[in-house]
């Protein structure tokens, strides 16, 4: 049939139109029933539009509230709060938790963020709640660990996998759902909730809280790079130790709070290893990096076990170790009750380091010095006791290795006047406030000639006067000033001697004996330098004789001999000082070409009451005659002395008897007239 | 006035006398009667209904509301099934309403102005319920909470404490649960 057919059927289809009035009537009434069922069919299904926009538009508030919240911090507990806090309110959940995942991501923990409509209702399970903790797999959270993906349970009292239910039913918690915090593909949180009624999924809820999860992860993931930043500024990047930064900020803290409260003390440690420089030098940084680390574990170690001692006998301070330099360690003890204990502290590090480590299969043993220092009333900074307890490292180093020194007011002093001696001798280089006074030498043959003069120096001390040696050498020594001091010396004497020699016209040629400190024996240039000397002031090689002590010569046997050797070559004689009192070892004394032994001046004072002293003597004259030697007694005080030491077969003496150490035109006056 | 409960009113009226009852009562308001429950409505013609209807039946208006708001309740539970399940009694369906049937209310109608309640319990252990509204319509509270107490087969005995209708600045409503 064709469409026009059909239509045509139709039109015979529709009645006859019936005029009778109760028909129409019930037609009308018909279509008014069908009207009012189509009015109410179309309001049910725009009603139930309605409140599904309502409920979209809710959520997506919901949603908007939690953006806001996340985006206005970067701290991931207040943005928790503000997530567990609308969700709860919006859904008219009873209960909220945030959890944040723990011991590398195998559990979850409670983190102290919850929201209750009703807190007292719930208090229970929210106390069981606010900081439990699940392993994967375990209870609600430890399901969306496993499963990384939303879970609802319609009825949380008959879930076999609840370890809360008990406290769930006492509060009448009934349902539950949990979704993932995600940072990433990691699960990094979950948020759980609680209702008194059924909670229905449906995928316009599913989807906005997987979208609050994202938001939260971003938090999260903000939070944690910001604390890695924070982190990392205040650490030491090797041994993961606090750095200098957070170490002054906690005892600058500390020291605050000391201030305030007349009770508290607290103490720094500086600890500094000895000999680290050569585990670098000779193992490489590497292995020098692989020691440091090694070694701030194990102090690491020793202070929790201390700090652990100490609580448990009631004590409560409490200590920041921390890495400050390369091999330098600082400890910050605050609140402190017991300063034996801190000592007690130092003797532990020192044990803790006694145990080799182990660098590459070799054993590297590293020791430390420490200097310790406690708060006192004088101290107005932290910085101070620093200072002090630098000082006390310094000379606890000074004492050898693995020494503890405690700050003390007379180590202040001490300190205080090296320093200023320290800056005075710079002082007295730069202008140059030093003379050099000369004792004569005699040949004991012919004790009235004078054969030579030993330079000695003095410091003619603007305020003081003149000085010995023995008030300012030992500080020139530790402060490496020696070094300038005792090139001048060389230089000076050798220029005083040429001048003596040319005023004399070559008549007499006493020779002149310049005492070498160690540091500067030990200097790679020595030998240049002294050739230096001998070529600018032009003095006869022969006339000068170098002294050197026992200690400098037997540091390095081997290069000794071979600057002997160098300098003998070109006539410069060399002496042994002090002979006797250090090693004076056959052995040595056989490989080094010294011209002569001087007899320390101990010896020769006690040689007339003791007759061990006598033999001593006698051992050594003889040993020098066997090997070629010159041996000059010091400190010859009395005509005995000089007898005796003539008898024994001495070749030449120096002392009272002979002559104080005068200035350059006294001493040129002993000989020039002769 | 939410058009939907215009349409109560008009099933109320038409359940109970027919049709043309109800064409009558818009008849003689003068009202428009078309009426959507998805629409707002002057509250003038609510009143003017329900004017026509005491007119019509020789009552005063409030007797009226009373009688309107508890043949309504069926017509509710029928409707809105979903607010009654969970309540075993009417106390606590009427202490649902201002956190749950409101809010409800106003997810459909943005603005929807929900009278609140104000709930306490008095010497007697009656239920006291405070109302105040511009509409001043008690007494359609009145008959809704008979209403919800038929719908819980339970009987009350309700009392005007304070009324707006009265000059008083609030109205009170003490229910008194019947054994």
């Amino acid at each position: 049939m064709s469409v026009g057919g059909a239509l045509a059927s139709l039109r015979h289809f529709a009645p006859p139109l019936s005029d009778d009035p109760v028909a129409l009537l019930a037609r009308a009434e018909r279509r008014v029933a069908r009207e009012r069922a189509a009015r109410l069919e179309a309001e049910a299904i725009a009603e139930q539009g309605l409140r599904r926009l309502y409920d979209s538009q809710q959520r997506l508030l919901l949603l908007q509230r939690i953006t806001d919240g996340a985006n206005q911090t970067t701290d991931t507990h207040t943005a928790l709060r503000v997530a567990v806090t609308e969700i709860c309110r919006q859904m008219d959940w009873a209960f909220g938790n945030a959890l944040l995942v723990t011991n590398g991501g195998s559990a979850v923990a409670g983190c102290g963020v919850w929201y209750a409509s009703d807190p007292e209702a719930v208090f229970s399970f929210a106390e069981a709640s606010r900081s439990v903790q699940f392993d994967a797999g375990v209870g609600l959270p430890g399901r969306i660990l496993t499963d990384v993906r939303p879970h609802w349970v319609d009825n949380v009292t008959l879930d076999p996998n609840f370890p809360r239910r008990d406290v769930a039913v006492r509060c009448g918690l009934a349902a539950a759902c949990a979704f993932p915090v995600m940072v990433g593909d990691d699960v990094a949180g979950v948020l759980e909730f609680f209702a008194r009624r059924l909670i229905i999924p449906d995928d316009d809820l599913l989807g906005i809280l997987g979208q609050i999860g994202t938001q939260l992860g971003r938090v999260i993931e903000r939070d944690r790079a910001r604390r890695g930043l924070i982190h990392d500024a205040l650490h030491d990047a090797m041994t993961r130790l606090p750095n200098r930064t957070l170490f002054m900020q906690r005892a600058t803290n500390a020291f605050a709070r000391i201030m305030a409260d007349d009770q508290r003390c607290m103490a720094v440690i500086v600890v500094d290893l000895d000999g680290f420089k050569a585990v670098n030098d000779s193992f490489g940084h590497q292995a020098g990096d692989a020691l440091l680390i090694d070694v701030a574990r194990r102090m690491e170690a020793s202070i929790a076990a201390a700090e652990a001692a100490a609580i448990r006998h009631g004590a409560s301070w409490r200590a920041t170790l921390a890495r400050v330099g390369g091999d330098e360690f600082n400890i910050l003890l605050d609140d402190i009750d017991d300063s034996d204990a801190i000592r007690r502290l130092a003797s532990t590090i020192h044990q803790c380091l006694t145990a080799p480590s182990v660098l590459g299969g070799t054993h590297v043993r590293c020791q430390a010095s420490i200097g310790i220092a406690f708060s006192d009333d004088h101290y107005s900074d932290v910085e101070q006791m620093l200072r002090d307890a630098d000082l006390a490292m310094y000379r606890a180093k000074s004492q050898g290795r693995g020494r503890t020194v405690t700050f003390t007011e007379q180590l202040g002093v001490e300190v205080r006047l090296r320093t200023h001696v320290e800056q005075e001798l710079r002082q007295a280089i730069a202008e140059r406030q030093f003379v050099l006074h000369y004792q004569p030498i005699v040949s004991m043959d012919a004790p009235d000639e004078v054969c030579g003069f030993e330079a000695l120096i003095r410091w003619n001390h603007p305020t003081r006067g003149l000085l010995l040696p023995i008030e300012f050498i030992t500080i020139a020594e530790e402060t490496g000033l020696i070094l300038f001091i005792g090139d001048w010396v060389l230089r000076e004497a050798c220029a005083q001697a040429a001048a003596w020699h040319l005023r004399t016209g070559g008549m007499s040629m006493p020779f002149v004996s310049i005492n070498i400190s160690p540091q500067q024996f030990l200097q790679p240039e020595f030998v240049e330098r002294v050739h230096v000397v001998l070529m600018e002031t032009g003095i006869a090689p022969a006339s000068v004789r170098l002294e050197v002590t026992e200690g400098a010569a037997i540091m390095d046997p081997v290069r000794t001999a071979s600057i002997l050797e160098e300098i003998r070559r070109w006539g410069v004689k060399t002496s042994l000082d002090d002979f006797g009192t250090g090693f004076s070892s056959l052995s040595y004394l056989q490989s080094m070409p010294f011209d002569a032994l001087k007899i320390d001046r101990s010896f020769v004072a006690a040689m007339s009451a003791d007759g061990k002293s006598r033999g001593i003597v006698q051992a050594i004259l003889d040993l020098a005659k066997t090997m070629d030697m010159t041996v000059i007694a010091e400190g010859i005080e009395t005509i005995e002395q000089e007898e005796l030491l003539q008898r024994m077969g001495c070749t030449m003496g120096q002392g009272f008897r002979y002559g104080r150490a005068e200035n350059d035109a006294d001493a040129f006056r002993r000989f020039g007239v002769c | 006035m939410k058009g939907v409960v215009f349409n109560l009113l008009e099933q109320a009226v038409t359940d109970a006398h027919g049709d043309d009852t109800w064409i009558d009562l818009l008849e003689e308001a003068d009202v428009g009667g078309a009426y959507t429950s998805l629409g707002s409505y002057p509250d003038s013609e609510m009143i003017a209904l329900v004017g026509a209807a005491a007119n019509k039946l020789d009552l005063q208006a409030a007797d009226v509301l009373r009688w309107f708001g508890r043949a309504a309740m069926p017509l509710l539970a029928e409707r809105y099934h979903p607010f009654f399940v969970g309540h075993v009694s009417a106390r606590s369906f009427v202490l649902s309403v201002n956190d749950i049937i409101h809010p409800e209310v106003r997810k459909l109608y943005s603005g929807a102005g929900c009278p609140h309640f104000h709930f306490s319990q008095d010497a007697d252990q009656r239920l006291v319920i405070g109302y105040q509204s511009p509409r001043q319509m008690c007494h359609l509270a009145h008959g809704f909470v008979e209403g919800a107490a038929d719908h819980y087969r339970e009987s009350v005995a309700i009392e005007h404490l304070s009324c707006m209708l009265e000059g008083d600045a609030l109205c009170r409503l003490a229910v008194r649960w019947l054994p």
